[in-house]
């Protein structure tokens, strides 16, 4: 049974890469542990080789082994690579039940699992709300994804998510 | 871990399928299926993508965890 509690995680390569990208890993360390698969810790590695010297960040690297009949199944369905079925794999074994992954395939592989997913946007704006980082801070954050990250969002649904937060922080338009 | 599903197909779209499994093109209806299902989802990834942007909105702004 997973935990409800997000106090533990499992991380997909592209929350760990766009966050290094933005100078923004610190958004994790509120997580007691970030668990990351062999297979992923190797892929941000090789991206982004200092990225887990970010202190304050409890990182877990974790073997796992071979992928279960149901990660495999869902793995097989929706084409993942390798890191993603770890990491769905590792959720399943340690009962964790929130992945970080930007991938629109690994999310939906999640869902069919029961597992809750959520992205770099999503860890970004949580920052804000946690306090782990000022609103302000936030926004300049996600309006600088575009040229500091390769994480890909559309402009115009860029410019959407930045009004929706700055609504609810009651910041008003610039 | 698979699911079984029960769905109703137009007799076209059966019959179409019918005929691309005995030609070949599939092993059988399942594998067809779950192939076509496969495309489906893969080419509707930007709306997915953009639903998922909006669950992690809501989640980021509103969440309690």
């Amino acid at each position: 049974m997973a935990r409800t509690d997000a106090a533990l995680v499992v991380a997909d390569a592209g929350p760990l890469i766009h966050l290094d990208e933005l100078d923004a890993l610190d958004v994790l360390s509120g997580y007691t542990e970030v668990r990351v698969p062999e297979a992923v810790w190797r892929e941000v590695q090789q991206h982004r080789p200092g990225a887990f010297g970010q202190t304050g960040v409890q990182w877990v690297r974790v073997t796992v082994g071979v992928p279960s009949p149901r990660v495999q199944a869902v793995g097989g369905l929706f084409t993942l690579h390798r890191g993603e079925q770890e990491a769905l794999t590792l959720c399943l074994q340690d009962g964790i039940s929130l992945l970080l992954t930007d991938d629109t395939a690994a999310r939906l592989a999640a869902n069919s699992l029961k597992l809750t997913a959520h992205g770099t946007l999503g860890l970004l704006l949580r920052a804000g709300r946690t306090g782990a980082r000022t609103p302000a801070q936030v926004l300049a954050l996600l309006e600088e994804i575009p040229v500091r990250s390769t994480l890909h969002v559309r402009p115009s649904l860029l410019v959407q998510v930045i009004q929706q937060a700055r609504a609810a922080w009651g910041l008003g338009d610039e | 871990m698979s699911h079984l599903i029960q769905a109703e197909v137009p007799e076209r779209l059966w019959l179409q399928a019918q005929n691309l499994v005995e030609q070949g093109w599939a092993s059988n209806l399942q594998e067809l299926v779950n192939e076509s299902l496969r495309r489906y989802l893969e080419s509707h990834q930007d709306v997915l993508a953009e639903q998922f942007i909006q669950e992690d909105v809501n989640w980021g702004l509103h969440g309690k965890d």
